[in-house]
């Protein structure tokens, strides 16, 4: 027996008697009737998704994807933060097989989450900084500035090289969409106006195929009439009686012949 | 049988005439020799000899009942003489044609004979030819066949139009749209009154072509149409004198697709000079109706 068959074989039997391993089966009882275990596991592995996607988004260099994926990191944290007292309240519940020392631990752990949760990166300025200093236009993110400061004054409305540029090829390809439609109407129109033409041509049409249909028809059962009657004038003139008859009388008139063709002769 | 036409006419015309001899024509014998002798003088080219003989050959199939035939040849009869371009005989046979299709009670035969006739006559003498094209769309209407009918119109309507008769020219438009209407077919109702109208603006006859769009505004399917809106558009630029929206209107989908006569008279609209009077006369009446 080679060892991959005896890998595989082993593993099956592993499997087959999983339910017999009694140190796998208590962990996962563990989990089953620990409440609180299960909702902790699941709120790590959320807390660590946003860490991962918190990580991509600084990755990312497209920024509208960026600004939906921190987006969706925010929204996780505040779900998250919702559930942190239903944990809190597991929490503090007495399960069996548990030391009071766990017990403590677990609340520790429940309040540490928070903290936990408000540090996942969202792509806000961090926290500690937002609820000490409001300061306007001077915020950390140094990409961003606001150059005006507040000052709405002439220059600010006037418009840049840029945006008037911005504006000329819209307006150019509006232009150009607009004849485009128009184009389209008009063949539109000439469609429309074939297909109504159309229409009544074959209304025309209708009465003059049902006259057609009748005057066929009465054609098909002249013919047929006629066709019966000519098999049987055919019958009547193939009877064999009337053959022999034409037969003999020919034999005659030739035999008639021949008497006076002798007697002149 | 000799295969001389001429020598079978004269033979067909003898059995023809009653004499002491004979009693009663025999006209199936004749009518076989005119028929072949018109033959003949067709493949010799002697259209004269050989309209005569298909006269003579229709009055024989007349004799024996036959009017079908008789109008077939007929009508041969009055393509040769139109080839011949003697003009009051081609309108006579057709129309003898026309009778003989309608007493064989086939009313479609006959309006197109006279509609033949008719557009033989178009060039020549046109107050023939509408005379023709009005009998033939009579006789399609009393079969109750409209429908066929909207062809005659419309020619019968371009005859009047080369005859600079617009008044006319829009009566029949206005007849193809009754017509239209008997047989639900709205896309023609809507296209003839928008013609008619173009018509009346064309002989700058604004207050006849505002009248006539009330007139045909009482109908629903012209109301709800293209034709109509092209219709309102063209009167309103005509009440503010704006030729620019009168041209813009006049090149549009909806114009171009009516018949070519009427097109032509679209683009050279407006004739005239076409002022915002109308604007004023309206005040005065206003005015002269609060006091």
């Amino acid at each position: 027996m080679t060892v991959i068959d005896l890998l595989t074989r082993v593993d099956s039997i592993c499997k087959k008697y999983d339910k017999y391993d009694v140190d796998k089966q208590r962990e996962a009882n563990i989990s089953g009737d620990d409440a609180f275990a299960r909702f902790y596991g699941d709120f790590e592995t959320q807390i660590e998704t946003a860490l991962e996607k918190a990580e991509l988004v600084t990755k990312e260099k497209n920024r509208a994807a960026a600004v939906a994926m921190n987006a969706e990191i925010r929204r996780t944290k505040g779900r998250l933060a919702e559930e942190v007292p239903k944990l809190q309240r597991l929490a503090v519940k007495k399960v069996k097989g548990l030391t009071t020392e766990e017990l403590a631990a677990r609340n520790d752990l429940v309040l540490a989450l928070p903290a936990r949760i408000e540090a996942i990166p969202d792509g806000t300025p961090g926290g500690p900084k937002n609820t000490s200093a409001w300061a306007p236009s001077t915020t950390s993110r140094p990409d961003i500035k606001f150059d005006s400061d507040g000052r709405f004054d002439d220059d600010y409305f006037q418009e840049s090289h840029e945006s008037s540029q911005f504006r000329q090829e819209y307006e150019m390809r509006k232009i150009k969409q607009e004849q485009g439609l128009d184009m389209i109407s008009e063949g539109l129109d000439a469609l429309k106006n074939m297909a109504s033409d159309m229409n009544e041509e074959l209304d025309r049409q209708v009465p003059l195929m049902d006259e057609i249909d009748t005057k066929v028809d009465r054609a098909t059962s002249d013919l047929k009439n006629t066709n019966v009657r000519l098999k049987d004038t055919v019958n009547q003139l193939r009877s064999s009686r009337n053959f022999c008859i034409d037969i003999v009388l020919l034999c005659i008139v030739l035999g008639i012949a021949a008497y006076l063709y002798n007697v002149l002769k | 049988m000799s295969s001389d036409p001429d020598k079978m006419m004269s033979k067909a015309d003898k059995m023809t005439k009653l004499t002491l001899t004979r009693w009663s024509a025999d006209w199936r014998g004749a009518t076989e020799l005119y028929e072949q002798a018109a033959n003949g003088f067709r493949a010799s080219n002697k259209y004269e000899k050989a309209k005569v003989a298909l006269e003579k050959a229709s009055k024989g199939q007349e004799m024996q009942a036959s009017p079908w035939d008789a109008a077939k040849h007929m009508e041969s009869a009055a393509a040769l003489a139109q080839k011949l371009s003697i003009w009051n005989e081609v309108a006579d046979f057709y129309r003898k044609a026309s009778e003989l299709y309608t007493e064989c009670g086939r009313a479609q035969p006959a309006s197109d004979a006279l509609g033949k006739a008719a557009r033989a006559l178009e060039d020549v003498k046109p107050d023939d030819a509408i005379q023709l094209y009005t009998d033939a769309c009579e006789i399609l209407e009393e079969d109750g066949r409209d429908q066929m009918a909207f062809d005659l119109y419309r020619a019968c309507a371009n005859v009047y139009i080369k005859l600079e008769k617009f008044t006319d020219a829009a009566t029949f438009f206005l007849r193809l749209g009754v017509a239209a209407d008997k047989c639900d077919a709205t896309n023609s109702q809507c296209k003839a009154y928008l013609s008619a109208i173009i018509v009346y603006l064309y002989a700058h006859d604004l207050k006849q072509a505002e009248k006539c769009y009330n007139d045909c505004s009482q109908i629903d399917a012209f109301l709800k149409s293209d034709q109509s809106r092209s219709a309102t558009r063209l009167l309103t630029a005509y009440n503010e004198g704006d030729i620019e929206e009168i041209k813009k209107v006049a090149s549009s989908s909806t114009v171009s697709n009516l018949d070519h006569s009427i097109i032509k008279l679209a683009r050279k609209l407006p004739t005239g000079d076409v002022t915002p009077i109308q604007m004023n006369t309206n005040d005065d009446l206003d005015e002269d109706d609060l006091t």
